[in-house]
């Protein structure tokens, strides 16, 4: 597998995307260590996934550009935040959402919202876009990130198991 | 437990008269619509919804202009809502966030119900718990005018608790979020 991470970091700053928040997640690791690694990002691990869409909406408020990178169970967590905070008063951001519940989950129990959160998005008014190979992450990432800054709402970013390789059952 | 020598309104007000040009984040309800009759202006910025979240906004302003001093208003019910963001603003320590709890120990906006501030919970501990060392606890006008006076000074980042009346809301704010927004975001961009 080519290195995604690499290229979704690259495509992050490329975008003058500057403040990253997430709640840690075994798939992404190696992009939130590319992320502490590189002075150009503020990194800001936080507690629960709405608490990240609430600073970066205010880091928003503040000229600088955001993306949430989480675990699509975290979705579920994010809702309220997204709908009420960023949709409501118009702040973007890009969500980052490595996929469970689909492709090659092992866990029942992420099955239900992972299952969902395509049509989670679809009720929000939330554009979503998957990216399936390494090659697309550019391209797709300046799409998405010209999107969610000029029409100021959240974009977000579903990557695949096949694209990431998934969590593995221990 | 404490009695509160304060209204909400007034310790609002007490702070509107210390600030300058310095962006003040209000969470909704009551927060609001005191701030609102204290004094509208382009520097403030109302929330309407996502209860919880304007001291996790505070905090990610605070981090992307470190030059300027970001107030936050938060209550008590809301903070409940959101206490992990204590111990996210604790480990990133943005020196510049002023987050300011008013406790009326209830939540007034929906009738008046009891937090658990009135059954024993201290957000000053929980804070303190969370690694915040600029922590104050207040209950008159002049030791919130005193302690906001410090936390626009000297670095943060500051949570100042402050026990307040349960008074009624004095007013109603239009809402109309995306031009308040696009307005604070003017104000504060040229700062």
């Amino acid at each position: 597998m080519k290195d995604w991470s690499a290229a979704l970091v690259q495509g992050l700053k490329a975008n003058g995307i500057e403040f990253a928040a997430h709640v840690p997640d075994e798939v992404t690791a190696r992009v939130l260590t590319l992320l502490e690694a590189d002075p150009a990002f503020t990194v800001i691990p936080v507690t629960r996934e709405e608490e990240g869409v609430a600073v970066l909406a205010g880091a928003s408020l503040g000229g600088k550009r955001g993306a949430l990178i989480l675990q699509g169970s975290g979705v579920g967590n994010a809702i309220n935040a997204l709908a009420s905070l960023c949709i409501g008063s118009q702040i973007p951001l890009l969500l980052i959402i490595s996929e469970r519940g689909r492709l090659g989950e092992f866990n029942p129990v992420q099955v239900p919202l992972g299952r969902a959160i395509p049509r989670i998005f679809e009720a929000l008014g939330i554009q979503s876009f998957w990216i399936n190979r390494t090659e697309e992450i550019g391209p797709v990432l300046d799409g998405a990130a010209g999107l969610a800054f000029a029409s100021s709402l959240p974009v977000a970013l579903l990557l695949p198991t096949t694209l990431t390789g998934g969590k593995r059952l221990k | 437990m404490t009695q509160a020598h304060m209204t909400r309104l007034d310790a609002t007000t007490a702070l509107l008269r210390l600030l300058d040009r310095q962006p003040v984040l209000s969470n909704l309800g009551g927060n609001s619509y005191d701030l609102l009759a204290a004094g509208d202006r382009p520097e403030n910025f109302y929330t309407w919804g996502a209860m919880g979240s304007v001291s996790s906004v505070g905090l990610g302003l605070a981090l992307s202009r470190p030059s300027l001093r970001v107030v936050v208003l938060d209550g008590d019910g809301s903070l409940l809502m959101n206490l992990g963001s204590l111990a996210t603003i604790a480990a990133l320590r943005p020196a510049n966030l002023v987050h300011i709890v008013f406790d009326n120990r209830m939540y007034e906006t929906t009738g008046g119900q009891a937090t658990h501030t009135a059954r024993g919970a201290s957000l000053t501990a929980i804070g303190r718990g969370a690694g915040l060392t600029q922590v104050e606890d207040v209950d008159t006008i002049e030791a919130f005018s005193r302690a906001v006076g410090r936390a626009l000074k000297d670095p943060g980042p500051w949570l100042i608790v402050a026990l307040v009346d349960a008074s009624a809301s004095t007013s109603k704010i239009p809402r109309r979020p995306i031009y308040f927004k696009d307005r604070f975001v003017e104000a504060i961009r040229s700062q």
